[in-house]
């Protein structure tokens, strides 16, 4: 278990940026009994201001695009955004189609990209422990 | 396979009142545009009914909201994509949007009535959507839903791709409705190449198609009682919604059985051992009572729903509702019931209904749809058993133009599709039961209190990502 001071205390704020849901579906699971994140400390925080980790999902669409560019300037530093999915690393399926761009977490400058289409909830997990490592490590 | 799609020509001076006698005696899905024509959509006991309506280049169309509400979203979308001019709209604000110029909400007037904003980001883990509440005192006047923020122009780039290398996309549109849509999408190549499927691959579709409803019904359960404020239900059901996502790995390899139907059958390795999924669902279906059971004879849960959210009959019925939404107020609308596909034309099928039109009632429906899933997966499985399903057929496209429905877990879910000779899309059409039922979340909540609005909303649960596209 990890012990650091985020590790038991992630405030973690999502953002969708044209996802087709699949990747909250799995992110919810989160909350099932079999994986708990809030055993961990974590939590699914009401404002980015709160937050500790930013979540973003989906290729990145135009209606989405200055929402998610306030959402990442309200938070607070430090704050690390984790790429949820294929399409928000930027080789989803969704990735330059449409009006898309080349991924939301590519373009929002994500540390961090759990893969899957969607990722598992293990993977997720695996992801959201990574982003906290990340921020425990870092001098602030 | 019978051929249920049929088409029929209606000049536009006459359309206002073929609609108005077909609004009646059917359920109507909508409508869709092309540059050159408009597909007006009902479904009945005999299939699909098509009213196309020619367009000259530059003629306007004469809106069918101000009769039938129900048509408002659509047409927004047709001045939106096809950018065809539509005449007496109650709404005339675009649907679709770019950052820099998103429409104003509609807000109530009147004394003491303040406005509040909420969105398009959320405080959990939800699909974005501004939502503009006009409220007096703690009272929901009025709630402007400007949704769209999922928008992605999925429509006009489907145009001229290969129909047959779409399956990959049509499974993604929307994570919570794949399933059906995919069905949708295969009835819809298949029915312009008049390919017939055999017993066992419908079988095995339905299957499929009851294992989504049972997961994505489950988590409406638990989101409902996350509305009530009763976490210990919302973790119950997420932690039995996992046990079906774990058996959709194993019977598909995906936790959400994307791409599981393709056109020509289902896909290679899906449900090869039926006795075992068949055994681990008898097990979930007594837990899943138990726990319905428990959740729903809470005193403190139900002063909750009972009466929450009303929607009356006529409202469902004025704004062509579908699903269980529409299903809690008595209509009925159920694709499985009313125009059997597949291997539900092996069984009798009636569907559930109840009458409040409450939180409650919208709840009951799904605990008993619950029940009615697992009695299909049964019978779907135990005919699985001792087998093999056959490798998804080879498909040539035919041209041609179709519309398919399917019942999802949210209601009824639609594929207008129009082939090239050479098998390349013309047009793609989705209309998703999601995109028929968001005008009565908001409608529904007139009356309510501010704080029940999350309780009310997750009674529908309605998807954004293929309400927008």
């Amino acid at each position: 278990m990890l012990t650091g001071k985020f590790a038991r205390s992630l405030g973690i704020r999502h953002l969708v940026c044209g996802s087709c849901n699949g990747c909250e579906l799995e992110m919810n699971a989160l909350a099932a009994p079999q994986y708990d994140i809030s055993q961990e400390g974590w939590s699914i925080v009401a404002s980015p201001r709160h937050a500790d980790v930013i979540t973003v999902t989906g290729p990145m669409n135009e209606a989405m695009r200055l929402a998610a560019q306030r959402t990442l300037d309200a938070a607070s530093d430090p704050v690390v955004v984790v790429a949820i999915g294929d399409c928000a690393s930027g080789d989803g399926l969704w990735c330059e189609t449409g009006d898309a761009g080349t991924g939301a977490g590519r373009e929002l400058g994500a540390a961090i990209g759990v893969r899957g289409c969607p990722p598992s909830p293990d993977a997720i997990r695996e992801g959201l422990r990574a982003a906290a490592t990340l921020l425990d490590g870092r001098k602030s | 396979m019978v051929n249920i799609y049929r088409e029929r020509s209606v000049a536009q001076d006459d359309l206002a009142s073929v609609v108005d006698e077909l609004t009646h005696e059917t359920l109507p899905l909508g409508c869709y545009a092309t540059q050159r024509s408009v597909r007006t959509l009902f479904s009945s006991r005999d299939g699909v009914l098509a009213l196309r309506t020619s367009l000259a280049p530059g003629e306007e169309w004469n809106s069918l909201a101000p009769r039938h509400p129900f048509f408002a979203y659509h047409e927004r979308e047709m001045r939106s994509l096809q950018g065809i001019t539509v005449r007496s709209s109650p709404d005339d604000r675009p649907l679709y949007f770019t950052a820099d110029a998103i429409p104003e909400a509609i807000v109530a007037e009147g004394k003491g009535i303040s406005a509040v904003v909420v969105g398009p980001v959320h405080a959990g883990i939800i699909e974005p959507g501004r939502f503009t509440f006009s409220t007096g005192g703690e009272s929901v006047v009025h709630i402007d839903a400007q949704l769209s923020y999922s928008h992605r122009r999925l429509e006009p780039w489907f145009e001229g791709r290969d129909a047959l290398s779409l399956v990959p996309h049509i499974a993604r549109i929307c994570g919570n409705c794949t399933v059906a849509r995919s069905w949708a999408y295969a009835r819809a190549i298949e029915e312009l190449a008049e390919i017939e499927i055999d017993d066992r691959s419908e079988f095995a579709r339905m299957v499929l198609a009851e294992m989504e409803r049972v997961h994505v019904h489950l988590f409406d359960i638990g989101s409902i009682a996350a509305g009530a404020g009763y976490g210990a239900g919302t973790t119950a059901a997420l932690g039995l919604r996992e046990r079906i996502n774990e058996l959709n790995c194993a019977a598909s390899g995906h936790r959400l059985l994307f791409e599981s139907i393709v056109p020509g059958g289902v896909r290679a390795g899906v449900l090869v051992d039926p006795g075992i999924i068949r055994a681990a669902l008898r097990e979930l279906r007594d837990d899943i009572a138990r726990f319905c059971d428990a959740l729903f004879s809470k005193r403190s849960v139900l002063r909750r729903l009972e009466g929450a959210g009303i929607v009356d009959k006529s409202l469902a019925r004025r704004f062509a509702a579908v699903g269980t939404s529409a299903r809690a107020s008595g209509i009925a609308c159920d694709i499985r019931a009313m125009a059997p596909y597949g291997a539900y034309r092996r069984f009798a099928f009636t569907e559930e209904r109840a009458s409040a039109g409450d939180v409650y009632a919208r709840s009951e429906v799904r605990v008993r749809e619950i029940e009615r899933s697992f009695d299909l997966l049964d019978r779907g499985l135990r005919e699985l058993e001792g087998g093999e399903i056959p490798a998804p057929q080879p498909v040539r496209t035919v041209a041609g133009v179709v519309t398919t429905v399917v019942e999802g877990a949210r209601g009824a879910e639609s594929i207008s599709l129009e082939l090239a000779p050479d098998g390349r899309v013309e047009r793609l059409h989705v209309i998703s039961a999601a995109y028929r039922n968001w005008p009565l979340v908001t409608r529904a909540m007139e009356g309510n209190i501010v704080p029940d609005f999350p309780l009310v909303n997750k009674s529908f649960n309605l998807c954004y990502s293929c309400v927008d596209r």
